[in-house]
């Protein structure tokens, strides 16, 4: 395609869609409006229906727990695939010394970086773990805090260095939360139905509002993708890590003999 | 927080463009990563705290920290050996 056909299915694309796009920017709400009223509905209501106090943590796990389910088997797949792409050629086993660019010197870890990786992973796994516990009061909820869970993990990479990583995280156990937090969410969709409920309905005890204890099955639900989210993750962030470690054998060992 | 928005709102453009704008990868990786953080601070003053957490965690932390490992494991690699 040369560049003049390009530059006229740009001009036509425009022409198409940009009063289209017009339109539908003119017709937006203006900024600061107030609360639309999906969301003003959500607000009345959930307090005394769910006892809950964190309305987007009643939306994702209650009201359209569906979703939240699909977007849980969307992890898992994106997880798997990276996994199946990554490991697939460099298979399972775990090799000691990192890759070195040539000429690049080699810095030692400095004492104070070490130091403050050890205060601050515990307290960053530590408020990982708030934030998953009090998804349904304060803000956040399984995915932030499974995220932060995992970045926690990151820094005994950074304070002990890849050894003390590896030593410290198992990739079956990874395997396993991953699995088994989506497998959890799946089996709070489905437990419900034993009892001739609906999909996903909120059979357990609601609670108190603005407790700890307070949304019955959101609870379970959270915790669930909580796991799946810290296993998920930090299984992405090894697959990656161990890409920048030198193989014990080449590929192909016919190739580097030479 | 009249003045905090629009000085958001700017910083966002700024950062955006910035991605843009860096050529080299590894200073692009720390762009998205400035890029993120600014986002994460303005869900915040826009009022969505968990949009906010999630921005932070995965926009600022996650992502820039995949891309990096991923332009290591780019640049180790060992030159092709020539016969």
């Amino acid at each position: 395609m040369s560049p003049r056909i390009r530059v006229a299915l740009l001009a036509l694309a425009g022409l198409i869609l940009l009063p289209c796009a017009a339109t539908v920017i003119a017709g937006l709400p203006p900024f600061g409006a107030t609360i639309a009223q999906y969301g003003e509905r959500i607000n009345a209501i959930t307090p005394e229906a769910r006892h809950v106090a964190n309305m987007v943590s009643a939306i994702n796990f209650d009201l359209r727990g569906l979703d939240t389910l699909g977007e849980e088997f969307m992890l898992l797949a994106a997880i798997t695939g990276t996994v199946v792409l990554l490991r697939g050629r460099r298979g399972e086993g775990n090799t000691e010394h990192a890759m070195r660019r040539p000429g690049r010197a080699v810095i030692p870890r400095s004492e104070a970086v070490v130091l403050a990786c050890r205060i601050a992973g515990p307290l960053t796994a530590l408020f990982g773990l708030y934030v998953v516990v009090h998804a349904t009061v304060t803000p956040g909820g399984g995915f932030q805090g499974g995220v932060i869970l995992a970045s926690a993990t990151l820094l005994i990479y950074l304070g002990e260095g890849y050894a003390g990583w590896r030593d410290a995280i198992h990739s079956h156990w990874l395997d396993a939360m991953e699995g088994g937090g989506a497998l959890l969410f799946a089996l709070c969709g489905l437990a419900p139905m034993l009892t001739g409920a609906a999909f996903m309905q909120n059979v357990l005890p609601l609670g108190t509002f603005r407790d700890l204890f307070s949304g019955g099955l959101m609870l379970v639900e959270n915790l669930g993708v909580a796991l799946a989210v810290t296993g998920g993750f930090t299984q992405l962030f090894l697959e990656f890590m161990e890409e920048t470690r030198a193989a014990d054998e080449p590929d192909e060992p016919g190739e580097e003999s030479a | 927080m009249t003045v905090i928005l629009p000085l958001l709102f700017l910083l966002t453009a700024i950062s955006g463009t910035a991605v843009v704008l860096v050529r080299d990868p590894v200073r692009q990786v720390f762009a998205i990563a400035v890029n993120g953080l600014v986002l994460a601070i303005l869900f915040d003053a826009l009022q969505a705290p968990d949009v906010a957490l999630s921005e932070l965690t995965v926009g600022a932390a996650a992502v820039p920290l995949l891309f990096l490992v991923a332009l290591m494991a780019v640049r180790t690699q060992p030159p092709e050996e020539k016969p």
